[in-house]
């Protein structure tokens, strides 16, 4: 085991981590901007070294200030978090040639997963099932048609360069289509410098269901289950819970073990989570892989009562699946609500000093922060101020033990979105499990409920 | 915690600028009021103090929140980020600079500049080793003239001086790790005339 991890990162995943390292009994090197001076990994850490001020670029993302603060203090190992520099593949790299150990995986696996194109092309290479496509840009309007058919309608054109739904048509049916591919074309030279276009299907009513993966340095890999995360806003995952309403054990298990085994065949060595699209009629479509420990792992953690922090560290230091885990078994319910910083209505991110904070406990209640009475949320960083979990035998009951816990969460001084996901779960559909991304787009504002209120 | 500002009259006893007589001052405060933790600023000057018992592990000096911290503000007068709790194995030596903390105020109109490490490394004060150091208190620097280096990464920074004057404190050792924005040294500057 390690004898000394430097803690690349801030708020809750910080203490987090220091909680895994106080656990293991290894010791702990905080590291902070000029703004988080009185933050508690600061205080908790068993050494805290200043690495800039307050802009993470100067801070936190800056690579030589990190390396020269672990080797002033000698550590044997990094935890990057979640964020900042979590799948840098070069910092990765330095940490590699620095003798410190990177905890996380390969550099070669970040760089692999961060390329989109090329992660999904190595998943699909590895049998997992990828969203139908042109394999690149479609050529002409022959193939175009050609491609339409064989994946089948509906579809959408995206352009290559671009993005922000420029250059970006949905087409239900083949005589849509020529038009279609037109207008896509030209808006995408007019906007990207570029016509080219590629095609693939459309997912309707998506929901975004991802697997939690943990392998280790000899090859092995487990999944832990899946994570319902349709809840979002503008792509930031708002709510999460495990397991999802819409993936029955054998769907569970099947896909399950393809992510297993594709895993396996990258030799991918850390905690990791593989994400999907789940199309209306039942089919998961891989999109992308997070080379990191995520946000939203408690509730991996609540339903499995494993402790992936504390198993991740372990396997960086060497220690096989079979030695770290326990047998994998599912029960319960878990839901966790992200508390940022913002105001519920407009979502711009509300910093300042925070005058009351009292945190919810009780039965199935965990809370991860770093926040307290009297802290300052500074402008600087993310707006996660809190995640507030709930765990219970069903879904019903960790429903119920949320809804009590977010009337039991005070937060006073700065806005919070608190009033957001009181509504979210007293929302019919969403009781009923029957969701997509789309869910917080529909959700009628609220501000004018609240004063109705 | 506690934060509470006391007026001020000084003893003269001090180790790098941190006055023994006041934070003997302080910890009698403290058990007066049986607090466990104390914190108190000042221009120029800040101070945590902590009872033993009250903190898990110990800590190692400089790159941590130790028991006591001595932190130079901006008027820079207050002694280096020293730790002189029971776990201390190294406090700044005397730098012979005749200023001390309680004339932090005063301090702030006599153009005493510090020099704070722009980055995370070891501090030199020397070009090589055994070497004679770049400056000593008592030199004369320009603007631009090299104060020390700091090795980060296995490059050496040399660090310079942005100010002309005179070296009246030198906050740190010779191969002591420094964090970003830790006090170096401290520079009467020079009178524009």
């Amino acid at each position: 085991m390690f004898r000394k991890i430097l803690i690349a990162n801030r708020g809750e995943i910080a203490l987090r981590i220091l909680s895994a390292c106080r656990e293991l009994n290894v010791r702990t090197v905080a590291v902070y901007s000029e703004a988080d001076r009185h933050a508690l990994h600061v205080r908790f850490a068993d050494e805290a070294i200043c690495i800039g001020p307050p802009r993470s670029s100067e801070s936190y993302l800056n690579i030589p200030q990190v390396i020269s603060a672990a080797e002033i203090a000698n550590v044997d190992a990094i935890h990057p978090g979640y964020g900042f520099l979590s799948e840098n593949a070069n910092f990765a790299e330095v940490c590699e040639a620095s003798h410190i150990t990177f905890i996380g995986p390969t550099p070669d696996a970040i760089r692999l997963m961060g390329e989109k194109d090329k992660a999904k092309e190595a998943m699909a290479a590895a049998g997992i099932p990828v969203i139908p496509g042109s394999a690149g840009v479609v050529p002409d309007e022959e193939s175009a048609k050609e491609i339409a058919r064989d994946i089948g309608y509906p579809v959408m054109i995206k352009a290559a360069e671009g993005g922000g739904g420029r250059g970006m048509r949905i087409v239900r049916s083949a005589k849509e289509l020529i038009p279609a591919f037109r207008t896509a074309r030209t808006e995408a030279e007019q906007a990207f410098g570029s016509p080219n276009v590629y095609m693939e299907k459309l997912i309707e009513r998506p929901r975004h269901i991802e697997f939690q993966v943990l392998g280790d340095k000899h090859g092995n890999v487990v999944h832990l289950g899946e994570r319902e995360c349709s809840l979002q806003r503008r792509h930031q995952k708002v709510l999460e819970e495990s397991p999802s309403a819409a993936v029955d054990a054998s769907t569970r298990q099947k896909l399950g073990k393809q992510v297993v085994d594709a895993l396996k065949k990258i030799g991918y060595s850390s905690a990791g989570t593989m994400e999907f699209l789940r199309e209306d009629g039942g089919n998961l479509y891989f999109i992308e892989m997070n080379a990191r420990i995520q946000v939203e792992h408690p509730v991996t953690e609540m339903v499995t009562g494993i402790d992936l922090v504390k198993s991740q560290i372990r396997v960086a230091a060497g220690e096989k699946l079979s030695s770290v885990l326990p047998p994998v078994e599912f029960r319960g319910h878990a839901i966790e609500c992200r508390i940022n910083a913002e105001d519920p209505e407009t979502f711009t991110p509300s910093a300042g000093r925070v005058t009351a904070f009292r945190v919810p406990g009780g039965p199935g209640i965990r809370v991860d922060t770093a926040c307290y009475a009297d802290a300052v949320i500074p402008p600087y960083y993310d707006s996660l101020i809190a995640k507030l979990i709930s765990y219970g035998h069903d879904r019903a009951e960790a429903i119920v033990r949320m809804q009590r816990a977010l009337d039991g969460f005070v937060v006073e001084g700065v806005k919070t979105t608190i009033p957001l996901h009181k509504r979210i779960l007293a929302d019919p559909d969403f009781v009923a499990g029957k969701f997509d991304t789309h869910f917080l787009e529909r959700m009628p504002a609220l501000e004018a409920k609240a004063k109705a209120k | 915690m506690a934060k509470k500002s006391t007026p001020q009259k000084l003893g003269s006893s001090q180790i790098g600028g941190v006055d023994l007589q006041e934070v003997e001052r302080l910890l009698e405060f403290m058990a007066k009021h049986g607090l466990e933790e104390f914190e108190y600023e000042r221009s120029g000057f800040r101070i945590r103090l902590r009872k033993p018992f009250s903190q898990p592990m110990g800590f190692s000096r400089a790159v941590s929140a130790p028991d006591i911290v001595i932190a130079a503000g901006p008027s820079g007068h207050a002694g280096p980020a020293a730790t002189a709790g029971a776990t201390s194995g190294t406090t700044s030596s005397g730098t012979a600079a005749p200023d001390h903390a309680g004339e932090a105020g005063r301090a702030a109109s006599e153009d005493v500049h510090v020099v704070k490490s722009p980055i995370v490394g070891t501090f030199y004060a020397a070009p090589s080793v055994g070497g004679e150091p770049f400056v000593k208190v008592g030199s004369r620097v320009d603007e631009g003239q090299a104060l020390c280096i700091i090795e980060a990464m296995k490059l050496m920074n040399e660090i310079e001086s942005d100010v002309a004057g005179e070296v009246v404190r030198i906050f740190v050792e010779n191969g002591q790790p420094v964090e970003y924005g830790e006090a170096l040294f401290g520079i009467r500057a020079h009178r524009k005339k």
